[in-house]
């Protein structure tokens, strides 16, 4: 690790915004590698599922989790300009 | 009566002696600094409770050694088990720990405040400690006046050891002086007649001082001094042991049955430890010279004796008192019922869990909660569901007709006997807490006096409801009969959900999945609408009762959506975890609108519901 990568985290470090935004980063990332996992396992189940009903509900459910990944992956952007 | 006469009864005491004795001057302004001291101390560690602390407590309760070990180490840290047994009594308040949990606590923080002993004997009584005190002083002085709390709390803490050193030194110079006028030691009494007499003067220092660590520095200074006879300070160590449990027993007088009882528990603890250390001092006192020559403690250090001593009678109460922690919560829970109340009253609530933001909000959720389960009850009889055999479950009963089911079962007065108070109680508590301005603390409140709102908005809705559900629920138009248990079986089904999604344990996910059932209640009043219209327009039903029914299906579209949006806090906020990400994420009315068209819907419906292909893969 470079002199300036050393700095950079000793300034997170000192810097309580800055703590604390990047503890915001990686909750997020937490959080949608989560809701990627979850979207998976739903895709998995619809592409068993047979009855009608439940899969109707289960696409809401996949696009749902699918919106809020994207306002995940936009609001992490925002985080990390 | 006592607590009026014995202020002004101590004051003249004091009074006389500071009159008549120079030297008793000395040693009550050590003491009165000593206490000064702790309490700078406590403020200290206080300003870094906001957290660590109890995150810390959350984790290492899971079983009565870990709880031992908590009281043991962070009285020996902190030098204060008042405050060790205040958080107990407090997280015992809020539901957070257990009473066995508690109940280890307190017996570790016994055994942890034998190390003030320790320090003071070994250290304390050996060096010149008042050139200690006063950089501390200083430097705690200098540290109280920066901005920012940890600074504030390290500034307290230095400034409070400052001040429990100087104490000390002002104490033990004291005795010093004050031998050669008095010999304290003249009034010695040997035997157990002694032993009971000093007893018995322990207790009642503690009590005065409300601090069994000054009672102890003062023991020992005047041992040290040879002011008492070392079997007397043995006698008055123990006395300072039960006269110690006086704070937390005042702490308990306002705190709810769960923090009551850990009080009556340290109560018997301390009784017990002392009951038997006086019945066997003697062979206490045999096996504590047995410790001091193993040690290499020299036989005439009698300070350091009596600070083995004090930590063998503890560790003594411990040994015997921790195989019967199950039996003493049995018989506290005995002793100590909950109350049973006609209107339901705040359990959580309390002085004792608003010391803390972690408690007070563990308290307000739990409270919530309590109010949220009340609010599905009444709901579910509002909407004329039965419950299944086992309890968990519930079903819709065909032959109800919105009448209320019985007498005490209207909406308002089941509202008034179960959730009214609280209710009040938790707006009072969050209004009255002093940290509620803090950022995260802050705002878990806040969206925990939102969910409250939502929850008593769910009971109303329900109220109006109800009124058109007896009308029509009985009507002989078909049309309108089936469109009212549609409404019912909405309600029905948003609960199962909500059950579903909090049995699932999966974190803030769970939180997040509620998000699609919000969709689902959008979506549900949106068709709902348009049958209405149809119906109206088909003359299956009248104006008056298409204008009815479409009001009531916005009351039911409330109703979901409250109990859904009140239970997305709950379940976040039980889970603290990401929980401020899962709300940037988390999905408003105009979001879940727009979701399905911007995303997957098309795409998905093309593969799943037309072709019936499964293998596309997800973008």
């Amino acid at each position: 690790m470079n002199i300036r990568q050393q700095i950079r985290k000793l300034q997170v470090l000192l810097d309580g915004s800055r703590r604390e935004r990047k503890t915001h980063q990686d909750e997020m990332k937490t959080l949608l590698h989560k809701m990627k996992l979850k979207e998976r396992r739903l895709l998995e189940e619809a592409r068993t599922e047979l009855d009608e009903d439940k899969l109707a509900r289960l696409r809401t459910e996949i696009d749902m989790l699918h919106a809020q990944r994207l306002k995940g992956i936009k609001a992490l952007k925002e985080l990390n300009e | 009566m006592s607590r009026k006469i014995l202020p002004p009864v101590i004051l003249l005491i004091l009074t006389y002696g500071l009159w008549i004795s120079p030297d008793f001057n000395t040693i009550c302004a050590g003491v009165a600094i000593f206490l000064f001291g702790m309490l700078s101390l406590e403020e200290g560690f206080n300003a870094f409770t906001g957290g660590t602390l109890e995150r810390l407590l959350k984790r290492v309760t899971s079983n009565r050694w870990n709880s031992l070990g908590f009281g043991l180490i962070s009285t020996a840290l902190m030098q204060t088990s008042s405050l060790v047994s205040v958080i107990a009594i407090s997280f015992l308040s809020a539901g957070l720990i257990t009473l066995a949990a508690g109940i280890g606590i307190i017996f570790g923080a016994n055994l942890g405040t034998t190390t003030g002993a320790w320090l003071i004997a070994g250290f304390g009584l050996k060096v010149d400690i008042a050139r200690y005190a006063m950089p501390m002083l200083v430097f705690g002085i200098v540290l109280i006046f920066q901005p920012g709390k940890k600074f504030k709390g390290a500034g307290y803490i230095l400034f409070g050891l400052g001040l429990l050193f100087l104490g000390i030194h002002y104490m033990k110079e004291g005795f010093d002086v004050f031998k050669d006028s008095i010999e304290l030691a003249r009034f010695s009494v040997s035997g157990y007649r002694g032993v009971l007499l000093f007893l018995f003067l322990g207790i009642i220092a503690t009590v005065i001082m409300q601090s069994s660590h000054a009672t102890l520095v003062l023991i020992l200074t005047a041992l040290a001094a040879q002011q008492i006879s070392y079997e007397n300070a043995l006698a008055l160590a123990i006395g300072a042991n039960v006269g110690t449990t006086i704070t937390a027993i005042l702490s308990s007088l306002s705190a709810n049955e769960a923090g009551k009882r850990l009080a009556g528990a340290h109560l018997i603890f301390n009784m017990v430890t002392a009951s038997l250390s006086v019945a066997l001092i003697y062979r206490l006192v045999e096996l504590v010279d047995y410790a001091a020559l193993q040690l290499g403690i020299a036989a005439n250090d009698y300070t350091l004796k009596l600070a083995i001593f004090h930590s063998i009678f503890n560790l003594l109460g411990i040994v015997i008192m921790l195989p019967f922690i199950n039996y003493l919560v049995t018989g506290l829970e005995r002793l100590i019922p909950e109350k049973t109340l006609k209107v339901d009253q705040p359990k959580y609530l309390s002085t004792e869990s608003a010391e803390f933001p972690e408690t007070a909000i563990e308290a307000v959720k739990n409270e919530t909660r309590r109010v949220f389960d009340a609010a599905i009850d009444i709901i579910l009889i509002g909407i004329g569901s039965v419950k299944t055999g086992d309890g968990t479950g519930f079903h819709l009963d065909d032959s109800f007709t919105g009448q209320p089911l019985g007498e005490g079962f209207s909406i308002d007065e089941m509202y008034a006997k179960r959730i009214k108070t609280i209710y009040s109680a938790i707006v009072a508590f969050i209004s009255d807490t002093e940290f509620s301005r803090r950022d995260e603390q802050s705002a878990n409140l806040q969206w925990l006096r939102e969910a409250n709102m939502q929850i008593v908005e769910a009971i109303k809705d329900t109220k109006h409801l109800q009124k058109n559900l007896q009308r029509y629920l009985v009507s002989s138009n078909t049309f309108i009969r089936k469109a009212y248990n549609q409404l019912r079986e909405q309600i029905a089904s948003t609960i199962q959900d909500i059950h579903e999604a909090q049995r699932e344990k999966d974190g803030v996910m769970d939180m997040l999945s509620l998000d699609a059932l919000k969709h689902f209640i959008d979506e549900s009043r949106d068709t709902m609408t348009k049958e209405t219209t149809q119906l109206i327009a088909l003359r299956k039903i009248s104006p008056q009762m298409g204008s009815s029914l479409l009001n009531d299906i916005a009351y039911t579209h409330d109703i979901s959506l409250n109990l859904a949006l009140s239970a997305q806090t709950l379940i976040g906020v039980a889970e603290r975890e990401l929980l401020q990400a899962a709300r940037t994420v988390s999905l408003d009315n105009n979001e879940r609108a727009s979701a399905p068209a911007q995303t997957l819907s098309t795409r998905i419906g093309e593969r799943y519901t037309n072709s019936g292909a499964k293998t596309g893969e997800h973008p």
